[in-house]
């Protein structure tokens, strides 16, 4: 399966070519255009009570459409937000990404639910967190552009700039500074995440995008 | 080298692996872990060149670190961690004490926090809740009586009273010239009051903010005495004087405001548990206004020379009257149980050193009352409740 992403980086989209009998597992809504000759089957993401999960507590879609290539043909995979699309090969190892950012993957990539705990939750990227694992690609977006980083001790980043990380990363939630300056300073409460492990970053928070929304609506 | 049993499930960190890491399948051997990954490489880390952590995203995720950092291996796999340490034979002992010691540390500190903000959610909650309670009463006390009285006018205005006003004047006239005698009794009162009459075989009278007193012919039919009736419009003026009314609405609103401010919304099934809420938050409130109003209603009546006994008198009434009825906890009703307010009323009055007093209405006038009422009413009915949910006696 040849897939490229293209448009890159405000709006990119995911081209997959796919060959006779090849399938990819996206996201429902995530499908733009595709060639006649591939067909999409809608199923649980992950079974019934796990795709329930995944609904209410990932922010992630109730279904995923598999497609699958009766002919050869091309399929466009996109998604909401404007912003840069990334993929990684899992090559038995596993990644956690924040609410939304799931975009598609290969089917021998499993897909599941963890407990991300209060700390996430206070760092605006919920409770639940999507963990991808299994041999296989994946391609995830953000809003804005991705960037990775490989941390070995603690690396601080703002709320709502986390898009993903490695299993080995913890997270801790606090303070940017001291209270005066955390709160006054615009930071407020930021993520600190200790490696060893990569983490990946979107270059826009959509929580400063709406906060800057709502500051010019009135 | 000897392997143990056990192989795990985890991953390697390592340069020469394309994009730097890999999952791999792990086996703890006798002097050194290995890591075998799904492309084949095959790494080893001796447990006497290695240091150990335990932590990552899950917090059970146990990294083990060649000394130049080079290497990783981790797990999270249950029983690796023991396993590990079993192998090592002691090498690594202290290194997984002080790691889950760390690790132990920083869950009893979370768990405070996210207590200590439980906690101060509950106590913001609940200090929120009173202060709307208290703003609310200090916006009733600095509302002018005039507010009572459009108020109570508005509420009279729209209520189904379930029957025609009387205005026969041989009801109408002792009845009004009765509440002017009671009103009189305390000149700095700010209310007018206004008496309404209603056709209607109800046991019940009630009285709405700023004055507006309404009467059912029903209870005028019941009562043995004017005393019975003085003693009613007593309590009621009472609930006027005391602006009841007006607390319950200020509380109605401030539940509503503090639910919203909870949950977002008051639809749906929010709304039905806030309205059992209110009910039951109005109903332990109206108690002790009804018990205010009695005591209140008593001083009254005998300030204006008239036997407060007779509130009493007309509790006993409604007690015979309903002895019949489903027995009703005294908790669910609008008012404290007959026999205790009787109790009360009795004691009450017994304390009074001057009990020289006047007939409540002219017996003539009382007389022609009752025989102007028996074309109107035929058979006394049980109490019931007003359109407005509430019993006022």
């Amino acid at each position: 399966m040849d897939v490229t992403i293209a448009d890159r980086p405000s709006f990119a989209t995911i081209r997959a070519q796919l060959a006779p009998g090849e399938s990819i597992v996206a996201e429902a809504d995530a499908m733009a255009s595709m060639d006649a000759g591939i067909e999409s089957s809608c199923r649980f993401n992950g079974g019934f009570f796990p795709a329930i999960m995944r609904r209410v507590f990932g922010k992630e879609s109730l279904f995923v459409n598999e497609f699958t290539a009766e002919r050869a043909g091309q399929l466009v995979l996109t998604q909401a937000l404007p912003g840069d699309i990334e993929c990684i090969t899992l090559k038995g190892n596993s990644l956690y990404l924040q609410p939304g950012a799931f975009i598609a993957c290969e089917p021998t990539v499993k897909l599941s639910l963890g407990w991300a705990g209060f700390a996430s939750w206070m760092g605006s990227e919920g409770l639940f967190r999507l963990k991808v694992s299994g041999t296989g690609r994946i391609w995830f977006g953000a809003y804005g552009g991705i960037f990775a980083r490989e941390v070995t001790d603690e690396y601080v980043v703002d709320t709502g700039h986390l898009v993903g990380y490695e299993p080995g990363i913890s997270l801790k939630v606090g303070m940017a500074g001291g209270i005066f300056s955390s709160f006054f300073g615009g930071e407020g409460l930021v993520t600190r995440v200790r490696g060893p492990g990569r983490i990946y970053m979107q270059s826009r928070s959509f929580d400063g995008l709406v906060a800057w929304t709502n500051s010019h609506l009135y | 080298m000897d392997d143990f049993d056990d192989t795990f499930s985890g991953g390697v960190f390592h340069a020469d692996i394309a994009d730097g890491r890999a999952g791999a399948s792990i086996d703890c051997g006798v002097s050194a872990l290995s890591a075998v990954t799904t492309t084949g490489a095959r790494f080893e880390l001796r447990y006497d060149a290695c240091t150990v952590r335990i932590g990552g995203a899950s917090g059970r995720m146990v990294f083990c670190r060649s000394l130049d950092q080079s290497l990783t291996i981790f797990c999270e796999q249950k029983g690796f961690a023991a396993a590990l340490q079993q192998a090592a034979g002691g090498l690594l002992d202290e290194g997984l004490a002080q790691s889950k010691s760390e690790l132990r540390g920083a869950n009893a500190r979370s768990r405070n926090l996210m207590f200590g903000l439980c906690l101060g959610c509950v106590v913001l909650l609940v200090a929120g809740y009173f202060a709307l309670m208290a703003a609310g009463r200090a916006a009733l006390a600095a509302a002018p009586p005039s507010i009572d009285e459009k108020i109570g006018e508005l509420a009279i205005e729209q209520m189904d009273l379930k029957g025609s006003v009387v205005e026969d004047p041989a009801i109408v006239a002792p009845l009004e010239a009765l509440v002017a005698r009671l009103a009189a009794t305390d000149p700095d009162d700010p209310f007018s009051y206004t008496l309404t009459v209603v056709d209607a075989d109800i046991t019940n009278a009630f009285a709405l903010p700023g004055g507006q007193i309404a009467i059912y012919t029903g209870l005028l039919e019941l009562a043995d005495s004017p005393e019975q009736i003085a003693g009613v419009l007593g309590h009621e003026i009472a609930h006027v004087t005391e602006r009841h009314g007006m607390h319950g609405i200020a509380r109605s609103l401030g539940l509503v405001v503090a639910i919203q401010f909870l949950v977002g919304d008051a639809g749906g099934l929010v709304a039905v548990a806030a309205e059992f809420g209110r009910f039951a938050a109005e109903n332990a409130y109206s108690r002790d206004q009804e018990a205010d109003s009695d005591r209140l209603g008593v001083e009254r009546l005998h300030a204006a020379g008239i036997d407060p006994r007779g509130l009493a008198g007309f509790f006993e009434l409604l007690e015979r009257e309903t002895a019949s009825d489903v027995d009703i906890p005294s908790w669910m009703s609008t008012h404290p149980d007959h026999a205790a307010r009787i109790a009360a009323i009795t004691t009450q009055a017994q304390r009074f050193s001057n009990q020289t007093y006047t007939p409540a209405i002219p017996t003539a006038d009382w007389d022609a009352l009752k025989a102007a009422l028996s074309p109107t009413v035929t058979t006394p009915s049980p109490p019931e409740e007003t359109s407005d949910g509430r019993d006022n006696r």
